[in-house]
């Protein structure tokens, strides 16, 4: 009953006007900041952090989150209509999104994608109204070693996506891995790769590399074809964006079944939407009927991972707001904005300041419905891109990678970096080398290798920690099971047709 | 408002604000930089993201000392992230001798130098004023056997191994520095042996209150909202006196503890190399005033920082012992790349 108390006392505090005033404008600024590749949810929040200053802290934090799970929402659009990923997050509704364009569904395409935010987004928001405190403390369960394993088997299980060549596919991964060591180590403080150059101390920023991968790539690619109409026609008609029942049949399932491990996994600090959209994408694939659809425009390939990683960025805020500890860069910048407000996060801020505490997490419940009313119309203007001829979009879309690249860090080394990312994209899609597991490689290489470390510190460098938990334990069990699987089903399904393959 | 008077109201805007050009415009004409500085807007530098320590401090600078009419030019805040403050010290190199550019630094400005990550160091800069100070805490997770941080000491004089000490920075960075500096007072032969496990932001303290660590040294700030919770203990901060108010009032301090030393976050503005004189006459003088204000008072007690204002000649000072201290530390762990 105290359940319904709280989540009812948090909804009036959402419903009054100005809360929810700016609550609709951090969902429209969100889905805005989130289409536009380069600039991400963080950099949106920090653009406005100066005006949450004059903001009254409710209001200031629930338009935070607002952009934050605002820019899930919009992440996917130029992935599945341009095959131009916002963000990290959404590189894997390129996988199927794009395919789904090609095929003349974009509406659906983009229904689903906003369908699934919201059901995803909902069904976290209602999680993290009955059972947030003891969600995020059974979080702090994961140390080093578990973290470890995690990475190890979101690592395994995106790269046995590439199961036709799992060479490539490692190529691929040891490419990304190889990346993220440019950089200060941060367990010694050594400067690796750097050659001199301050501004590749930090490492290399994961947006540039996306951003050059696909984009950049994706216009090195359509050069040929740039001035002459090309050979897809351009479409020019379009319909209403929703998706019918067969649609709906196939999506509903990946959807409630993706969106609780968005959720663990945006839970734990540190992880994020790669690896959850990367997971539920996977997961999808192999318990899938038809896996051999994917990647060709099989709408549960779109579905799974959208819903996951709306929850997802719904469970990166939890830590922040339950325990103090930021999930993520852009929690981080919303416990400062909270602590400039003269707020301290922790169990305690639900005892002194309800109104914040559950007016956020009530707010995204509302978040979710306002998300949806204002993505599909808008997607329904996005849709429209498509009859853009490419001499005029691709510039353009050049123009703003660039932009979005440079005001993501204000440093000029990353545009050299992106026009480099540009051309090894563009040679990994001639030799057909997934970029997948680059990506996530790049996401998690550096965290994968400082937690490995942390881990053999810990245990005075006896391996036998990473068998320390039952969680860890079964998170390597996956990653062996991820990249066998296929082989194994796929050498099963060989012996039963190999009598009728001999007696010919 | 109707549109008439609103179109007359925008008039009247302009009309004022072109005469003050003009004044301004016949301001430099007629008079040497000097003594019309400041008649253009600054620029304000945080050497990191937004919404951390850095960006806080100086974006607070300029808010009240706009808002308190201190200083009337614009004075809009620039984040120049990377190279942990080291790319804002390569841009400051660019603009030498230019009277608009202000910085915001903490200890790392010594400590990047000292390690080794950049050439560059204070003396590449022009010190303006110290403004506040920020200290150091020791927490262990709620059921740690370590009831005082004398426990850990004694511990790490036994066997330095035996505590796994995290902290939120790299090696060689204040958190590290902080309890080195902690240990070798309290006895520790053998600080280098000392196992330092560098986490990122939030994570360390997750690491902590999931008892995977034993100890987390950081920031006296982080660890507030954990410790009225119960999560965790805060054994000892590094403060010279004990803070007065809210919950870090019941912490000891390194001294009352018996370890004869402190530890102090402190931060301050500075110019590019070569700053002219008067810029930091007018500069140190506006900041002077400005922690006068109740303003600055209340966003200090807000944020847990302690007023600490040096003028610019005490500054320096400051900054020759404290990378002193600095130094010698890092040597001790071997750490020291500068010699």
């Amino acid at each position: 009953m105290e359940i319904a108390r709280n989540i009812l006392y948090g909804l009036s505090v959402v419903v009054q006007p100005v809360n929810l005033l700016w609550l609709t404008f951090g969902c429209i600024m969100g889905s805005i900041v989130g289409m536009l590749p380069g600039i991400g949810p963080a950099t949106g929040i920090a653009l406005l952090l100066p005006m949450t200053f004059v903001l009254k802290p409710a209001a200031a934090l629930i338009m935070m989150c607002a952009i934050y799970y605002g820019a899930m929402f919009g992440g996917s659009r130029c992935s599945i209509l341009l095959n131009i990923p916002g963000d990290a997050s959404s590189v894997v509704s390129c996988f199927d999104g794009y395919p789904m364009t090609l095929k003349g569904q974009a509406e659906a395409a983009l229904a689903i994608s906003a369908l699934a935010s919201f059901i995803g987004q909902m069904a976290a928001a209602l999680a993290a109204m009955v059972a947030a405190l003891p969600i995020t403390r059974f979080a702090l369960r994961f140390g080093p070693p578990e973290y470890f394993t995690l990475m190890v088997c979101a690592l395994a299980a995106t790269t046995s996506l590439a199961q036709d060549s799992l060479l490539k596919g490692f190529i691929s991964l040891m490419l990304g891995l190889m990346i993220t060591t440019i950089g200060i180590d941060l367990q010694s403080g050594v400067q690796r790769f750097v050659f001199g150059i301050p501004e590749l101390q930090m490492g290399i920023e994961f947006v540039v590399v996306i951003i050059g991968l696909y984009a950049v790539t994706e216009i090195l690619e359509n050069y040929k074809t740039l001035s002459s109409t090309g050979d897809t026609p351009m479409q020019t008609k379009f319909g209403r964006i929703w998706v019918s029942k067969e649609q709906w049949r196939r999506s509903i399932g990946p959807i409630l079944r993706q969106t609780p491990i968005g959720f663990l996994i945006g839970i734990l600090p540190g992880t994020g939407g790669t690896i959850a959209t990367m997971m539920a994408y996977n997961n999808e694939k192999q318990i899938s009927k038809h896996p051999e659809e994917f990647g060709k425009g099989a709408i549960e390939g779109l579905a799974a991972p959208e819903a996951a990683n709306n929850s997802c960025s719904i469970g990166a805020i939890l830590p922040m707001i339950t325990l103090g500890v930021p999930g993520s860069g852009t929690a981080a910048i919303m416990l400062g904005a909270l602590m400039i407000a003269g707020l301290q996060p922790g169990p305690l801020l639900f005892q002194h300041h309800p109104e914040i505490a559950w007016g956020i997490i009530a707010s995204m419940f509302v978040g979710a419905i306002v998300c949806l009313i204002v993505n599909l119309p808008l997607a329904g203007l996005l849709v429209r891109l498509l009859a853009i001829p490419p001499r005029i979009m691709y510039p353009l879309i050049l123009a703003i990678s660039f932009l979005g690249v440079y005001t993501a860090g204000f440093s000029t080394v990353d545009l050299y970096l992106l026009t480099i990312f540009g051309l090894l994209g563009y040679f990994m899609r001639k030799h057909e080398i997934p970029s997948a597991p680059l990506i996530l490689a790049v996401v998690i290489g550096s965290p994968l290798e400082q937690s490995f470390r942390q881990s053999l510190m810990l245990s005075d460098g006896s391996l036998r920690i990473f068998a320390r938990s039952g969680i860890s334990v079964t998170l390597l069990a996956l990653a062996v099971g991820s990249v066998v699987f296929p082989f194994a089903s796929a050498w099963l399904r060989k012996r039963r047709q190999q009598p009728t393959a001999v007696s010919h | 408002m109707n549109t008439m008077s609103c179109r007359r109201f925008a008039k009247l805007v302009v009309a004022i604000s072109m005469a003050l050009t003009c004044c301004v415009l016949g301001g430099v004409v007629s008079n040497a930089a000097e003594k019309t500085y400041p008649n253009r807007a600054f620029e304000f530098i945080a050497p990191a993201g937004p919404g951390g320590g850095w960006d806080t401090t100086i974006r607070m600078v300029a808010r009240v000392l706009g808002e308190q009419r201190i200083i009337t030019q614009p004075m809009p805040v620039m984040n120049k992230p990377g190279g942990g403050g080291g790319v804002a010290l390569a841009y400051l190199q660019t603009k030498k001798g230019d009277p608009y550019e202000v910085a915001v630094y903490s200890p790392p400005l010594l400590l990047i130098r000292l390690t080794g990550q950049t050439e560059l160091s204070y003396k590449d800069v022009t010190p303006i004023a110290r403004l506040i100070c920020d200290y150091g805490a020791f927490a262990v997770p709620k059921n740690s056997p370590y009831n005082t941080i004398n426990d850990v000491m004694d511990a790490l004089k036994k066997n330095p191994k035996s505590v796994k000490i995290a902290g939120t920075s790299s090696p060689g960075s204040m958190d590290h520095i902080q309890f080195l500096q902690a240990a070798k007072v309290a006895g520790v032969t053998n600080i280098r042996s000392i196992q330092y496990i560098p986490f990122q932001g939030g994570e360390g303290l997750a690491a902590l209150m999931g008892g995977h660590v034993d100890m987390l040294t950081t920031g006296m700030a982080e660890t507030v909202g954990p410790m009225e919770s119960g999560d965790i203990r805060v054994l000892a901060i590094t403060a010279p006196a004990r803070i007065k108010e809210g919950a870090m009032a019941k912490v000891p301090t390194l001294r009352e503890l018996g370890i004869a030393t402190d530890f102090v976050n402190w931060r301050g503005l500075f110019g590019p190399p070569g700053m002219p004189d008067y810029a930091v006459e007018y500069l140190s003088n506006a900041l002077a005033q400005m922690v006068q204000t109740s303003q600055w008072k209340e966003i200090c007690a807000r944020n847990g920082w302690a007023e600490a204002f040096l003028g610019p000649k005490e500054f320096v000072q400051f900054l020759e012992t404290t990378n002193q201290e600095y130094r010698s530390l890092l040597e001790d762990v071997g750490l020291l790349a500068a010699k």
